[in-house]
């Protein structure tokens, strides 16, 4: 218990920490308000061009809260893998040893708290535009605590993907252009433009049953369409996804440690 | 007296390979070479050497962040990369390039954190907290965000952050680096008086002459992975650091300064740099000479630089460690 307080400060004082510098964080939202109206155009002229009222079970408002959430999660990702990257590389990690500490737990606590932050901004302001474009979409309690338990999975999910990523810097030159590739990756096939209702049939239940659809389009589509049902499927999904990138993580730490003499400091 | 730090002939080898194919060597460095210390509790010792010398070798594997390829070391009586987690509860450490303060949180902030991971109980972190608020002069800083302050106030808040849990040994790797002379001095004394007050060990790594004489007692000069080196700090000044380096700038041309023990490193019209073995020459006879010589219009004493000590050790013969140092 006290085991995980000491990882929920972190959590706290890492949240605390964006918020001091919360205006420029902000700044960055005015993308969002951009890139959402770009978007509200064009699936105008999409569902009026198919005549269909709804495209992938959503309709046009839905799409836009659609929209909304999924640019808020990938906008809100925190650069871990960087951070991670620069520990390893500097030595800086030697620091982090020396305290009564589980390194990767401590990165999970802060990056949980960075992200609630500029998750909660971002959603604000993609809700705020969201709702003057298209008007607001039905949400229930019951849904909204649904979408919630998916995002935390979805955030988990993200940072052990993101610090592997990272801890790559024990073996390699530079990781950016890994981070690049994931970062990609997560956009294009974890549905950040496109439900992947609208992807082709017969990639669909592979797009599933990949861990990027965990991270963007099923916290998402839980917002626009709670369903217990699709929840207890996407956190199993997710489930499986974390316990295979927690036991990835576990052995890449212990490898990348045992080389930590090698990176200065 | 009780040893805090012992390690008997610690080793540490790690293999450098480069190349790609056929054409990928293997190489075999030794970072550390069979090091032995005995640290009694409470003694402050500097623990120096030129860069790659295998200081942050030997200290990660103090600390447990390293396996050592061979040899043993007991910290408090633990094994440190085998109980590293027990083991640094009960140590602390400062390092003068990474930060442990929140930049952007005022240090109050990260001492609330620090009391959490350490899991102090509130009385006794707020007892502890206050007592170094007071005696670091934190206090008129407390709740300025860390980006805010200047590096001597900032580094004053790290020694203290690193204080809170009360370690036993605190590691310090060049804590005054970039400080101005007078922010320097004040974190000098305040490490030096606090190991004299809470019998806490203090094992110093610095370039500067001026922190191993005024913070630690013992130095142990390290390089190539061995000491070269293990005696009181007053041994170290009477032998190596006897030097001073003067340099005077005029204000009209001069004539050289002829003195015994003083050697002329640089001349020009304007300016002279002048070393002096004090042991000859007391530093005040030079510095009349040098008034008398002409106006002055800047003058600066310095210390030698560590490595050129070092430089001395070796052109000595390298005196090997005495097997009983006196402790403060």
């Amino acid at each position: 218990m006290i085991a995980t307080r000491k990882y929920a400060w972190l959590g706290l004082t890492s949240a605390r920490s964006n918020l001091a510098y919360l205006a420029e964080v902000a700044a960055r939202t005015l993308f969002l308000g951009v890139i959402l109206f770009i978007f509200l155009q064009l699936w105008r002229a999409t569902y009026a061009e198919s005549g269909a009222e709804r495209l992938g079970g959503l309709t046009l408002p839905q799409m836009l809260w659609y929209l909304a959430i999924t640019e808020a999660i990938i906008l809100s990702a925190p650069r871990v893998s960087h951070e991670v990257d620069q520990e390893v590389r500097t030595g800086a990690l030697a620091v982090q040893l020396v305290r009564p500490l589980s390194y990767p737990l401590a990165r999970l606590g802060m990056t949980l708290g960075e992200r609630l932050v500029r998750f909660a901004l971002n959603a604000g302001v993609g809700a705020l535009v969201a709702l003057v474009l298209v008007g607001p979409v039905p949400i229930a309690p019951q849904g909204l605590a649904m979408f919630a338990a998916a995002l935390l999975g979805a955030f988990v999910l993200d940072f052990l993907a993101l610090f592997l990523v990272g801890l790559g810097a024990f073996w390699m030159e530079d990781t950016s252009g890994l981070a690049l590739i994931y970062s990609r990756l997560t956009m294009i096939l974890g549905g950040m433009l496109l439900p992947l209702e609208l992807f082709p049939e017969a990639v669909q239940p592979l797009l599933r049953a990949l861990p990027f659809a965990g991270i963007v389009y099923g916290p998402a589509r839980l917002f626009v369409r709670p369903d217990a049902a699709f929840l207890a499927d996407l956190l199993v999904r997710q489930g499986v996804a974390v316990a295979v990138f927690a036991l990835a993580v576990a052995a890449v730490y212990r490898a990348g440690i045992g080389r930590i003499h090698a990176n200065g400091g | 007296m009780e040893s805090s730090v012992v390690a008997e002939q610690l080793v540490k080898t790690f293999v450098v390979t480069s190349g790609w194919g056929r054409g990928r060597t293997r190489r075999e460095v030794v970072a550390v070479d069979g090091i032995s210390l005995d640290i009694p509790a409470g003694q402050a010792v500097a623990f120096i050497g030129p860069n790659g010398a295998g200081k942050s070798t030997t200290i990660k594997m103090l600390t447990g962040i390293l396996h050592p390829t061979s040899g043993s070391a007991r910290v408090l009586g633990y094994t440190p990369w085998r109980e590293r987690r027990e083991l640094v509860r009960h140590i602390g450490a400062v390092f003068g390039q990474r930060s442990q303060l929140w930049y952007h949180l005022p240090p109050r902030d990260t001492f609330e954190l620090l009391a959490r991971i350490y899991e102090l109980d509130r009385p006794t972190y707020l007892r502890r907290r206050d007592m170094l608020i007071e005696r670091f002069g934190i206090g008129p800083f407390l709740t300025t965000p860390v980006r805010k302050l200047s590096l001597g106030q900032r580094m004053r808040a790290e020694v203290a952050a690193s204080l809170l849990h009360g370690p036993k040994v605190l590691f310090l790797d060049e804590p005054t680096i970039g400080l101005d002379v007078v922010a320097r001095q004040e974190l000098r004394d305040l490490i030096s008086s606090w190991n004299r007050d809470e019998g806490m060990t203090v094992f110093l790594t610095s370039h500067d002459a001026g922190d191993v004489e005024r913070v630690a007692r013992r130095a142990i000069v390290i390089n190539h992975g061995r000491v070269v080196f293990d005696d009181k700090v007053s041994a170290l000044r009477r032998e190596y650091l006897a030097a001073k380096i003067l340099s005077v700038k005029f204000q009209a041309p001069v004539a050289p300064i002829e003195l015994p023990g003083v050697t002329t490193l640089k001349a020009t019209e304007y300016a002279l740099k002048l070393e002096v073995d004090t042991r000859v020459t007391p530093i005040e006879r030079v510095m009349s000479a040098v008034l008398r010589a002409g106006p002055v219009a800047d003058i600066a004493i310095e210390d030698p630089p560590l490595e050129e000590v070092i430089a001395h050790i070796y052109s000595r013969g390298a005196p090997q460690a005495p097997e009983e140092v006196t402790t403060p």
